[in-house]
């Protein structure tokens, strides 16, 4: 029969006994866990449901929109080797003023719709929308919205399998679940709905391709077909649509940040635990050597005192994980859902979750326990009997100058006697810090570039023409020159102050992402613009050499969209244009280099609202509301999550602080208890021991900020350049350094009531007890 | 009288397990005088000099050092009694563990507005070659001579030493004796020193004998035997 030893009946009267450390670290697994395991689960649940969606709800390959309805034989040769397409034709149609709902009639073939709440229309005057955009605007089933036609009320919430990211338009930078939402009506209502009808075609391969090359190149092959026999205003394969791919690729790219925080934290909670344990040996160090000189061996006493962290992150991680797949999982998902249109998925179970949340935590805090205390217990029975920790016997006292203020050496002293523990205390800090930096500059680096983008919009209002697709379709010469005449008289305006300019929309290449640039051609004597471009000269906006890391004298290469024709442009100067990656030149050098004849002009600049074109020739306009669709739905998504993680760190700052400075006085007990007999006061000791570490807490976060700004720019700039389409500058202003002193030093100020009530509280007879 | 105890009383426990250990103590002691508490374990002697010392408070009686009347003193004014009047010597040193033998002997001269030499209390203790060491490089002997430093530094009416000797050897116990008996002649402190070793008496003013909290025999030595000479 093994013996248990006699020992293990003090661990829990030393838990209880010690139950503010212990509660503390436990409380901070268990959140820790308990957000990591809610989030993996979630996040692997949503994953696989969203792969599952394209089976499940036959979403396309691709999609195609044309200027007319496709005739049977164009159709026909389109499909003619296998591959299918569906008309999923729509209309963009105002509702209740300020928003706009794209509707589209009830699919059964492709992009199929996945009811949430409710039902589907089944009559006429319905309509169910979907379900982030009736969140993010509170409407109810049984609302009323109100289109210029008629009436809809709202008799369902659903998933739309082919906007999982509400983007109107492929271009945009950001998708936009606030302005921009998606419904679904009868047929009869449909037809009846005033507004554009746009000729939008689903594709699906005949064969699944089975990677992403393939898919690259079966839609090539595609578009090429298409194009030989339609004219086509524009196409979008699966793999760049963002309304479908978007939301997928963020659901999974935030694992490696959350795993990096979770065992970052977990290392830092297992070296205070470790330093706490190595606290309790000084304190047992009598009983330790009594019982070594007994007989017991040092794996017998590092299993004792492996027990008690043990135990702790053991509850810790069933606890958190029970937390994590009942709560928390749907906290987590919330943060998607607010966010993206995808359907109810099933929790499912995930094993690689579930080591991680509890397997991992366990082994880390036991390695770095049993390092520590396999470090402790090596020295001799005797030594532990003395008194005599240290295991080097001859260290030398660092020398501090005699000169220096008694009270400064003194605190000196007790800085170097616990550089380990400030050194995990520092750690702590810093990524507390980048978190609270990222929380508190997130929505000021937003809101910043939402107040500038008033100050930098060239003019109030950008008209971007929209060209007939029919102008550019070579072969047919004749009605290519009528269409660009009818074009040119159409597009004429008498409003004031208008300015003509050439637009050409072309994409990067060789950068870090293939994104969208829009070149402007402006007049010499632009009235819109800060500078004249001298021909041959060419500006880049802020944005593009801020995205792109391009200065004055380096080269950008742009290419065109459906060609492989490269333009490389040597870069004159930077203008002062946050709000979008743009080219600007000379207008004639601009029409002379795309080849778009003499007299093109494609948009105009203009601080009034041009009412005189018809809408079918203006594509889109760039203005105040069009550029600050970005900053409104990082808002909408980032908001709560922000929020949340001031919390969080404030919680970080305040546990490991408090754990920190705890062992710290408790290590100095004796020599707090002996300075008080010999006379000093209460405030004079405070004065000794929290100072230190108030000096040390002051130097550390002001450290800190370097360090997490440093961080911070570089994660923001990687997820800018290489998941966003689109510019927003990093802004930190200096408020925003003070809120985070005010915050760490906030935390702080509560864990020294703590510790000075705890020194105000340690027995003058600690001194007087008899080691020995 | 510099010192005077007036019928101290003092129990530890509750109830039945209840246990008085200072049973009415009246003493007093002169300015300047070396005084020996000698007793058996349990006798008292250790709680008696704690309360001297104002860090135990007594169940009752009074004690005057001068005209300060310690009974009517709150913890401020203890702390401050303690400041302006003690210094402490324990048997085991305690030294603050991370601070220099140098540094540990500035902790009480910080208390004083007119602390003694320091370069010149160390040159007295013989610890100039030791003055940047931490206490663990030290021997038990120089540890405590650290500790009287840091005791009499801030020069002191009354020096209160808990068997100082009591965990050294024969000759480093005579030279620390030898050591307080300097300090006692040299800068005229009170001392009250605690301990069971009955051959330290016979170096003292004044010699008190407790057994169960109570005083079983005070006298007054009239030739006091050097240190040096003392035999045990």
């Amino acid at each position: 029969m093994v013996k248990r030893s006699p020992l293990h009946k003090r661990i829990i009267r030393e838990i209880v006994g010690d139950l503010g450390k212990y509660l503390t670290i436990f409380i901070l697994l268990v959140a820790m866990i308990g957000l990591a395991s809610g989030y993996f689960v979630s996040i692997g649940s949503m994953i696989t449901g969203y792969k599952e969606g394209f089976a499940k709800y036959n979403i396309e390959n691709g999609n195609f929109t044309t200027r007319y309805e496709i005739r049977r034989s164009q159709k026909k040769a389109i499909e003619e080797n296998g591959d299918r397409i569906y008309p999923i034709f729509y209309k963009d149609i105002p509702i209740n003023n300020s928003i706009t709902i794209r509707i589209v009639e009830n699919r059964t073939e492709v992009n199929l719709i996945s009811l949430m709440e409710g039902r589907l229309p089944t009559r006429n005057g319905e309509i169910s929308i979907d379900r982030t955009f009736a969140n993010n605007n509170q409407f109810k089933i049984g609302d009323i919205l109100h289109s210029k036609t008629r009436d809809y009320e709202i008799v369902g919430f659903a998933a739309f399998s082919d906007y999982s990211a509400l983007f109107s338009s492929n271009k945009d930078s950001m998708f936009d679940a606030i302005l921009f939402g998606v419904g679904v009506i009868s047929e009869e209502d449909f037809n009846n709905e005033e507004g554009e009808q746009v000729y939008r075609y689903a594709w699906k391969y005949a064969n699944e391709p089975i990677d992403e090359n393939e898919e690259r190149e079966l839609a090539d092959e595609f578009v090429k077909r298409v194009r030989e026999n339609v004219v086509l205003d524009d196409y979008n394969p699966r793999y760049l649509n963002q309304a479908i791919k978007f939301a997928g690729d963020d659901l999974g790219a935030d694992s490696a940040a959350v795993h990096l925080f979770l065992y970052i934290m977990l290392v830092i909670m297992a070296f205070v635990f470790a330093l706490t344990t190595a606290d309790t040996i000084t304190r047992d160090a009598g009983v330790i050597g009594t019982l070594r000189a007994s007989g017991y061996t040092k794996r017998e006493l590092i299993l004792h005192y492996l027990t008690a962290p043990f135990l702790v992150t053991m509850v810790a991680c069933l606890i958190g994980n029970i937390i994590g797949y009942t709560w928390l999982k749907n906290v987590m998902s919330n943060l998607y859902y607010n966010s993206y249109s995808l359907p109810y998925y099933p929790t499912l179970w995930n094993t690689e979750a579930f080591l991680e949340t509890t397997i991992s935590p366990i082994a880390i805090m036991i390695v770095i326990s049993f390092i520590v205390l396999h470090r402790q217990l090596s020295i001799t029975p005797l030594q532990f009997l003395r008194h005599d920790l240290s295991r080097k016997k001859q260290k030398r006292a660092l020398r501090i100058p005699h000169g220096l203020r008694f009270l400064t050496r003194y605190r000196l002293r007790v800085i170097l006697q616990n550089i380990p523990n400030y050194i995990i205390l520092f750690i702590g800090l810093l990524l507390a810090n980048i978190l609270l930096m990222f929380g508190l500059g997130m929505p000021v680096t937003i809101n910043h570039y939402q107040e500038t983008i008033v100050d930098d919009l060239l003019a109030t209002k950008q008209y971007i023409l929209t060209i007939p697709a029919s102008i550019d379709t070579e072969s047919h010469a004749l009605n290519n020159l009528i269409a660009m005449m009818e074009f040119q008289n159409a597009v004429e305006t008498k409003t004031e102050g208008v300015e003509k300019f050439s637009a050409y929309s072309v994409e990067t290449y060789n950068a870090v992402r293939q994104e969208d640039v829009l070149v402007y051609g402006v007049k010499s004597d632009s009235a819109y613009l800060k500078r004249k471009f001298e021909y041959g000269e060419v500006y880049i906006s802020n944005a593009c050499a801020n995205k792109f890391k391009v200065d004055v004298g380096g080269t950008i290469q742009l290419k065109e969209h459906y060609d492989d024709k490269i333009y490389e442009f040597k870069v004159s100067g930077i203008y002062p244009y946050n709000s979008a990656v743009a080219v600007f030149m000379d207008q004639r050098y601009m029409n002379e280099v795309f080849d778009l004849g003499q007299d093109y002009f494609s948009g105009y600049f203009s601080n009034q609202e041009i009412t005189d074109i018809d809408e079918k020739y203006i594509g889109s306009v760039i203005d105040e509301e069009s550029l600050t669709k970005v900053s409104r739905q990082l808002n909408v998504s980032f908001g709560g999550f922000m929020s949340a993680m001031r919390i969080a760190t404030f919680i970080i700052f305040f546990v490991l602080m408090y754990l920190l400075t705890k062992i710290i006085i408790e290590k100095n007990s004796q020599s707090i208890s002996m300075v008080k007999i010999m006379g000093y006061s209460n405030n004079e000791i405070q004065k000794l021991y929290i100072r230190a570490t108030t000096i040390v807490v002051i130097v550390e976060m002001l450290l800190c900020l370097p360090i997490a700004t440093t961080l911070n720019r570089w994660m923001f700039d990687s997820y800018l350049s290489q998941r966003m389409t689109g510019y927003l500058p990093f802004y930190m202003p200096n408020w925003i350094y003070g809120r985070m002193m005010l915050m760490g030093l906030g935390a702080y100020a509560i864990v020294s009531i703590f510790e000075i009530y705890k020194i105000y509280h340690i027995p003058k007879t600690d001194a007087l007890k008899n080691r020995e | 009288m510099f010192l005077e105890i007036k019928n101290i009383r003092k129990s530890f426990g509750v109830g039945d397990s209840k246990v008085e250990v200072l049973k009415g103590i009246d003493l007093g002691i002169e300015q300047g005088e070396f005084c020996v508490l000698l007793g058996p374990s349990g006798s008292g002697k250790s709680t008696l000099l704690n309360i001297i010392g104002g860090i135990d408070s007594a169940d009752s009686g009074e004690i005057m050092i001068g005209d300060d009347r310690m009974s009517n003193m709150n913890e401020k004014q203890l702390t401050q009694y303690r400041r302006k009047h003690l210094g402490y010597i324990f048997q085991m040193y305690n030294l603050i563990p991370n601070l220099t033998v140098r540094e540990n002997i500035e902790v009480g001269a910080y208390l004083s507005s007119d602390p003694l030499d320091i370069d010149e209390i160390i040159q007295v203790l013989g610890l100039e070659q030791h003055q940047d060491k931490l206490p663990n490089q030290l021997s038990g002997g120089q540890q405590q001579r650290t500790s009287i430093g840091r005791a009499i530094i801030k020069n002191p009416d009354i020096l209160l030493c808990d068997e100082p000797t009591g965990a050294l050897d024969y000759n480093t116990s005579k030279d620390i004796l030898k050591l307080i008996e300097t300090v006692n002649q040299t800068y005229g402190n009170t001392i009250i020193m605690v301990t069971h070793n009955t051959a330290i008496k016979d170096m003292a003013d004044l010699v008190v004998r407790l057994r169960d909290g109570v005083i079983r025999d005070i006298t007054k030595n009239e030739t006091k035997v050097k240190a040096e000479d003392l035999e045990w």
